[in-house]
């Protein structure tokens, strides 16, 4: 047979495969409840005039103890809510600046942000928040709560939390904490 | 019905046909030639993708059997939500399915003793399933359950007319007193599932499996009521499984063991949790106890009342069990801090999934840290195995005592 044909066949048979394999990676997720979002440019007449930087708190486990602790850190405010909470939560994936641990694993990124009217927010992490995640309850509660805490405490509307991973709800991180329901903020796992 | 399922584009096949043509104008002759072959090879390709394609597009009809101590369960589930009837005849169930799209029937290999074969068959517009009892007293029941939709149908032998009337009422005030008292112990993870990983290897799912059988044989030997583990070997069970299975054997108490791991290389120490009221996955728990309980009040409560009715009680015993957990939660701890030379860290609300759906008191004990290898180097110990097994029957047996009284 023609080496010629051989190759064009390998290369179509190559091309399938290809196109199975992503058509089985998107298959099987579920997409998010489409309830009422804000969109970003709904709420930007809010903070348009400040320019001078404001302070946000990030809550980050520590070596030294179970508890959250707090670093300050000033940003420029965003435009918009929806902005501003991805910003807190880029600050979050970017570390600490004061050698406290980092809550979530790394390569783990932030896909989409919304605030619903009803004050809960939808964050979505791409999978490497729960691939690459240490597993265990306590683990698993600081990366939840470091977000949560974090979004919470610096925006007030933000009444709840419901954590997405790769644009889907998932049942747990590792196995432990419920993620099929919202989140709200707990201070009492806050260093004094 | 697009054999191909959804997102696979026809056209990119034709594009992909087309570049060929190109390449090869001046060699056509040749390709006349090869067409025969290329087709050939198309088809084999189609057939491949049908292959794989097929079972995305087309919506699963699961079977499954499993015993319980009195009855036998087959779970249909689905990806649609089902319309069905059952008829009980001579040995058999007969469940009539009604499906406007052809389903794919996946049944999962069982063992039962009251459910000897579950066979189906296609005719116009529905499916029926037949399950075979080989019992020719028997009694059956079937209710439905959402999220997924799910058919379930239980098989009693019949042994001696004793229909439980009140058994809801008996179930919500006081279970200790009237339901013999069962321990529902749940090994965590297993399988694929491994959990927290230690330093030297070791994986959560070995270690909670070690733990929880010397528990039950402890508990066992030392009381005279029914343990039931979730998992006595090393496999996958969903946390739903896991509640579900303590919510069937109407569980006294249910016990999850776990190991803890942390970002923190010096996290140590033993830790009891209970589910946080305002985290209660207040509709899953719910969910948990209308499946428990459908059977008896579909009989005398109209539809409308009866989810009401069901709201309310189900508000009231999540009240009395979150206090239950927090003592039972308490007595195990300070057993564990006993153990392991601990100040008291306290014992903690959190939502885990697993203690969502469990309608009694309910636990998660993490014993010690994975993720400290000092603490890892003793959980790998069979003394400390058992001595952690001991430690957490202790707080158990505390927690019964003070609650029978």
């Amino acid at each position: 047979m023609d080496k010629k044909k051989l190759v064009i066949l390998a290369a179509l048979l190559l091309f399938l495969v290809v196109l199975v394999i992503i058509y089985l990676n998107l298959g099987g997720t579920i997409k998010p409840r489409p309830t009422q979002f804000i969109s970003s440019s709904q709420d930007e007449s809010e903070s348009e005039k400040q320019n001078e930087s404001t302070t946000i708190i990030l809550f980050f486990p520590s070596e030294h103890d179970s508890l959250l602790h707090r670093e300050e850190r000033e940003i420029i405010p965003e435009s918009s809510l929806a902005l501003h909470a991805k910003r807190i939560i880029s600050e979050l994936l970017n570390g600490s600046q004061r050698g406290f641990l980092s809550p979530i694993p790394p390569g783990t990124r932030l896909r989409e942000l919304y605030i619903t009217k009803e004050g809960v927010a939808y964050v979505d992490f791409s999978r490497e928040i729960m691939d690459k995640h240490l597993s265990g309850s306590s683990a698993e509660m600081s990366t939840i709560y470091s977000v949560v805490n974090s979004l919470s405490y610096n925006i007030k509307t933000i009444k709840k939390v419901f954590i997405l991973i790769d644009g889907g709800e998932k049942k747990t991180l590792g196995g432990h904490i419920n993620l099929t329901s919202p989140f709200q903020p707990i201070y009492d796992i806050v260093a004094k | 019905m697009n054999v191909f399922g959804r997102g696979f584009d026809s056209r990119r096949l034709h594009n992909a046909a087309s570049i060929i043509e190109i390449n090869d104008r001046d060699k056509l002759y040749k390709l006349r030639r090869g067409i025969p072959k290329l087709t050939l090879a198309f088809s084999v390709i189609f057939l491949f993708l049908s292959i794989f394609s097929a079972p995305q597009s087309q919506p699963i009809l699961k079977i499954s059997a499993q015993d319980y101590e009195k009855y036998s369960r087959v779970t249909i589930q689905s990806d649609l939500p089902l319309s069905s009837s059952v008829e009980q005849s001579d040995t058999f169930v007969f469940v009539k399915i009604r499906a406007n799209t052809p389903f794919r029937i996946q049944r999962e290999s069982f063992q039962s003793r009251f459910v000897k074969s579950v066979g189906w068959s296609r005719g116009s517009g529905s499916y029926m399933l037949t399950i075979n009892t080989e019992h020719e007293n028997f009694s059956c029941n079937s209710f439905k359950v959402q999220n997924p939709p799910r058919l379930i149908i239980e098989i009693h032998p019949n042994r001696g007319q004793d229909p439980p009337i009140n058994e809801t009422n008996r179930n919500m005030t006081n279970p200790q007193t009237v339901d013999p008292e069962c321990i529902v112990i749940d090994p965590g993870h297993g399988g694929l599932e491994v959990g927290a990983k230690g330093k030297f290897g070791t994986l959560e799912k070995d270690i909670t499996l070690a733990i929880g059988m010397k528990l039950a044989e402890i508990a066992r030997q030392t009381r005279a009521s029914n343990v039931v583990l979730t998992r006595d070997r090393d496999v996958d069970i969903s946390l739903e499984d896991r509640s579900a299975i303590a919510n069937n054997n109407k569980a006294t108490v249910f016990i999850s063991i776990h190991v803890n791991g942390s970002y923190r290389k010096g996290a140590a120490g033993p830790e009891t949790y209970f589910l946080s009221k305002d985290a209660t996955d207040e509709e899953s728990r719910r969910l948990a106890f209308m499946e428990n309980n459908s059977k008896e009040m579909e009989n005398n409560i109209q539809a409308e009342d009866e989810d009401l009715i069901k709201m309310i009680l189900w508000d009231m015993a999540q009240t009395a069990y979150l206090k239950q957990s927090s003592q039972l939660a308490e007595a195990i701890q300070s057993e564990l801090n006993l153990l392991w030379g601990t100040r008291n860290r306290g014992i903690k609300q959190a939502p885990f999934k697993v203690l969502t759906g469990v309608a009694c008191p309910a636990v998660l004990v993490e014993v010690a840290f994975l993720s400290n290898p000092q603490e890892e180097r003793k959980l790998l110990t069979e003394e400390y195995q058992r001595k952690i097994a001991q430690a957490v029957y202790d707080g158990l047996a505390k927690f019964l005592r003070d609650n029978s009284r």
